[in-house]
């Protein structure tokens, strides 16, 4: 359970990265597949050719369902429904992944945002960005 | 566990050159306790640990961040071999701290990202990939002592 303080917390962060969310998503997949080369057996080919352009798509596409279950914080299961059927019926992305992609998100955050980001923001950002994790894998049985 | 190249060896050590440990450890050991509060089960002696600026202010997390960080900066010299580095230390942390390892990979995340911090844009992904290995290794050999 998300307190005030928490999610007044996620939606500062949110407030940063908005507008910028294919840039953010770019390097978060770039630094996912540099330091976890074990994850890229996920994205075959964006992973094979790292096209920018591909990058920046891909990593739009998560960061705006990151940005969606910032908006739904207080229903996550509803909001990504669809998403954790995807990823239990088609993608099955073994659930030890999801810490790694996690690491990766912080370091993004913090390389960019340096000292604005707070140990409360790091607090509340992990929490969140675990229980998203939580919910696109339990339906996976 | 862990190779590490030329490259590795060259980028971790000539970023640790530039760390303050003073700071980093409070900064790193303050984070750990934060955004893990269960971590905090190690350190009922260390005071007041009531909220985020308690902890990050406290100066026994900070003398005590700063003890870990200096550890390991030792360890940068012999990164070939972490395990006979840590070999006492790895049994300290089983037979009289009682340290689940689990909390290793926890503080050489929250290094990490502590680090990104400090040098921003400098914080490549490559220099990511050195220092996630570097803390996974160094989380490896601390935890080959346990029985």
């Amino acid at each position: 359970m998300l307190s005030a303080q928490e999610r007044a917390q996620i939606a500062q962060v949110w407030d940063l990265i908005a507008g910028h969310e294919a840039q953010f998503g770019a390097e978060l997949l770039l630094r996912l597949f540099t330091v976890y080369p074990s994850t890229k057996v996920y994205f075959p080919h964006l992973s094979a050719c790292q096209d920018a352009t591909q990058l920046l798509s891909h990593g739009q596409r998560m960061l705006a369902a990151v940005g969606a279950a910032v908006q739904h914080m207080d229903n996550l299961r509803a909001a990504l429904s669809p998403l954790a059927d995807l990823h239990a019926l088609v993608l099955r992305v073994d659930p030890a992944n999801f810490p790694l992609l996690i690491q990766c998100f912080h370091v993004v955050l913090a390389s960019h945002l340096q000292d604005e980001f707070t140990v409360q923001m790091q607090a509340a950002w992990d929490k969140f960005l675990t229980g998203v994790a939580v919910v696109l894998t339990e339906k996976y049985r | 566990m862990g190779h590490f190249t030329e490259e590795d060896k060259a980028t971790i050590t000539s970023l640790w050159g530039k760390v303050n440990v003073e700071d980093a450890g409070g900064e790193t050991l303050g984070r750990l306790l934060v955004v893990y509060p269960w971590t905090q089960r190690f350190f009922d002696s260390f005071g007041n640990l009531s909220s985020a600026s308690a902890i990050m202010g406290n100066p026994k997390v900070k003398a005590h961040g700063k003890k870990v960080l200096t550890s390991l900066g030792g360890a940068i010299k012999h990164l070939d071999d972490l395990k006979g580095t840590f070999a006492q230390l790895s049994e300290l942390h089983c037979d009289k701290l009682h340290v689940d390892p689990e909390n290793f990979k926890l503080l050489g995340n929250v290094l990490v990202t502590v680090l990104a911090i400090h040098f921003g844009k400098e914080f490549t992904p490559e220099v990511q990939a050195s220092w996630q290995k570097m803390v996974t290794a160094v989380a490896s050999a601390l935890s080959s002592r346990y029985h």
